[in-house]
């Protein structure tokens, strides 16, 4: 195992967010409330969290090797730690408004059922506007930067409508579409469909005619030539694209969750903003940034496996 | 074999019959072959030299079907070109292979176009084959873009042979690469295209590659063919053993002085504008 070990200097600093990581987990177990009135949660979701940082943080430290992972480390537990030490001695005057890590990570074993009901519910609609918006975004972008006359007519037309705020549409498609899952899935559809179609025409005109040339010689007919030949070629580039159209996606999401449809992360939040538990609010905040970041690091590793050879 | 001996047995394989083009855009018109008249027979091996600007690209490129001519008529076999087809394979200067395959995988890509019904395990002993030909075969596995240019030409050769054309047209394959390893491609394609009898059309502005490997050389000029010269020297050729012969000079003098009368033609033409 000689090749996981760190040279003698990253220990010193994987040390020192070991220390910070055992001083949040003892200040949560044992440091009392010093003043009246705070709300008490169970510290176990708090350190539960805590150690899958620090096992996080452990074995990205290891395989990684970055200094940059031990500094994040110790910047995290250092900002929780102010945090609990705030709120344990009370300079947080506000219970409502900033509550305690520990209140605030306590939401996961208090509705487990509904975080994850409402997670499902926005990767859901993800995945359909999302998935179809990249399928005919590409399909039609392919048509679209091959046929001179296909191109004409849509070009100039997604040039008006991407100018457009796909959400500005939500408020007409609300009462086109049958449900407000549908006008949501139809927000992110747009949103992601006119960026994919745009960046498709564009690799297309861009390919390299020698290879369009040795292709025609090799007897390659129209449809060969958009799936046998443009296509694959223009593969890297669609992939690289869909990490980033992801997250123009994530930005609609929420905005399309609160359209008035009864299920997501979006809504999550949206609902407990309403009867103003901002302990809620912060924990479906957490767990949209959580998911975000999951998401995106399986995409680029997806993209990495998937990407060959560069144009 | 030497070319005169052929003359006499071999049918003509692609004729080339009173055939202009113009390159045409808004302001003017470009006239880049004018009449063009020529016989190519079967198993031939016909160099068209010329310097730049003298239409022998636009031949290759009205020989292969990416254009068409403005009048006049390319026949192979006899039936009239319409386009480009698995008839013939062309080998272009700049490296057109398909970067997203391997090597192996262009390879299989003109196998399968050939449109020939072979099995999965004929198409892979074939691929190798033809990558065994151009030494290649352990370099079956990488991407084009892994490849030096001289190695991404021999695919390119490999590739076009895969096609299994009767016909390979080749515009100036080797004119990006450098000398020495340019001489080991021309031997290599020299004894390929003899082994596979293909009838060859080579684009090259070089006088000692045209010799090396043609049993007919062109030499074009603007718009026109100026000389067609028959190289009766005996195959295979080896570059150091007809440097310096009788009938290497004698030819190279003959073609080098074609070339140069009109270039100085050129320049005269030029200087009097």
């Amino acid at each position: 195992m000689k090749r996981l070990l760190l040279d003698r200097k990253m220990y010193v600093e994987f040390a020192l967010a070991a220390v910070l990581f055992a001083a949040n987990v003892l200040l949560a177990l044992f440091m009392p409330y010093l003043t009246e009135h705070k709300r008490y949660y169970d510290s176990g979701a708090y350190i539960v969290m805590l150690s899958l940082a620090f096992a996080l943080y452990t074995a990205g430290v290891h395989v990684t090797r970055k200094k940059s992972a031990s500094d994040i480390a110790v910047v995290l537990f250092l900002f929780l730690m102010v945090w609990e030490l705030a709120y344990k001695f009370g300079a947080v005057q506000n219970d409502l408004l900033v509550p305690s890590p520990e209140g605030l990570f306590h939401v996961f074993v208090e509705k487990p059922e509904e975080i994850w009901q409402d997670v499902l519910g926005s990767l859901q609609l993800l995945f359909w506007g999302f998935f179809l918006a990249i399928l005919f975004g590409t399909f039609l972008g392919l048509l679209a930067g091959w046929i001179p006359r296909v191109r004409e007519v849509l070009l100039p037309i997604s040039n008006v409508i991407t100018l457009i705020p796909p959400l500005m549409f939500s408020a007409y498609l609300i009462m086109v579409l049958a449900t407000f899952r549908e006008a949501a899935i139809a927000v992110i559809f747009f949103a992601v469909f006119w960026p994919t179609f745009q960046g498709m025409v564009a690799r297309v005109s861009q390919i390299d005619k020698a290879v369009i040339e040795a292709a025609r010689t090799m007897g390659v007919g129209t449809v060969g030539m958009l799936f046998k030949v443009i296509l694959p070629y223009c593969l890297p580039g669609i992939i690289k694209s869909i990490s980033k159209s992801l997250r123009g996606a994530f930005m609609c999401l929420t905005g399309a969750e609160m359209l008035g449809i009864n299920l997501g992360i979006g809504y999550f939040i949206e609902k407990y903003k309403s009867f103003a538990d901002y302990r809620c609010v912060l924990a479906g905040i957490v767990t949209v940034g959580v998911i975000t970041t999951v998401i995106d690091i399986a995409v680029n590793k997806a993209e990495r496996a998937m990407i060959r050879w560069e144009a | 074999m030497a070319a005169s001996e052929k003359t006499g047995e071999s049918r003509v394989k692609i004729e080339i019959r009173d055939v202009s083009f113009d390159y045409v855009d808004r302001k003017s018109t470009f006239a880049a072959l004018e009449h063009i008249n020529l016989e190519i027979r079967e198993g031939e091996f016909l160099c068209v030299l010329g310097s730049s600007g003298c239409g022998k690209s636009t031949l290759l490129s009205l020989l292969n079907g990416l254009n068409r001519p403005k009048s006049g008529e390319i026949l192979i076999d006899g039936k009239p070109v319409k386009g480009p087809g698995t008839d013939r394979a062309v080998v272009f200067q700049q490296y057109s292979l398909f970067p997203w395959l391997t090597v192996k995988g262009n390879i299989l890509f003109a196998i399968r176009q050939s449109g020939r019904k072979y099995t999965r395990k004929e198409r892979n002993e074939k691929a190798e084959d033809y990558l065994r030909g151009v030494e290649l075969l352990a370099a079956r596995d990488k991407y084009p873009g892994q490849l030096s240019g001289g190695m991404k030409q021999r695919v390119a050769v490999a590739r076009a042979l895969a096609l299994e054309s009767d016909v390979l047209l080749l515009d100036e394959p080797f004119a990006a690469i450098d000398p020495k390893l340019r001489l080991e491609l021309q031997e290599l394609v020299s004894s390929l295209c003899a082994k596979e009898k293909k009838t060859v059309v080579f684009i090259t502005h070089d006088i000692d590659e045209a010799i090396l490997l043609g049993d007919r050389i062109i030499v074009m000029e603007p718009g026109r063919i100026r000389t067609e010269t028959d190289v009766d020297l005996p195959h295979p050729r080896k570059r150091d053993d007809l440097i310096g012969t009788e009938a290497y000079e004698k030819l190279h003098r003959k073609l080098i002085a074609g070339f140069y009368t009109q270039i100085q033609e050129d320049i005269d033409t030029e200087v009097s504008l």
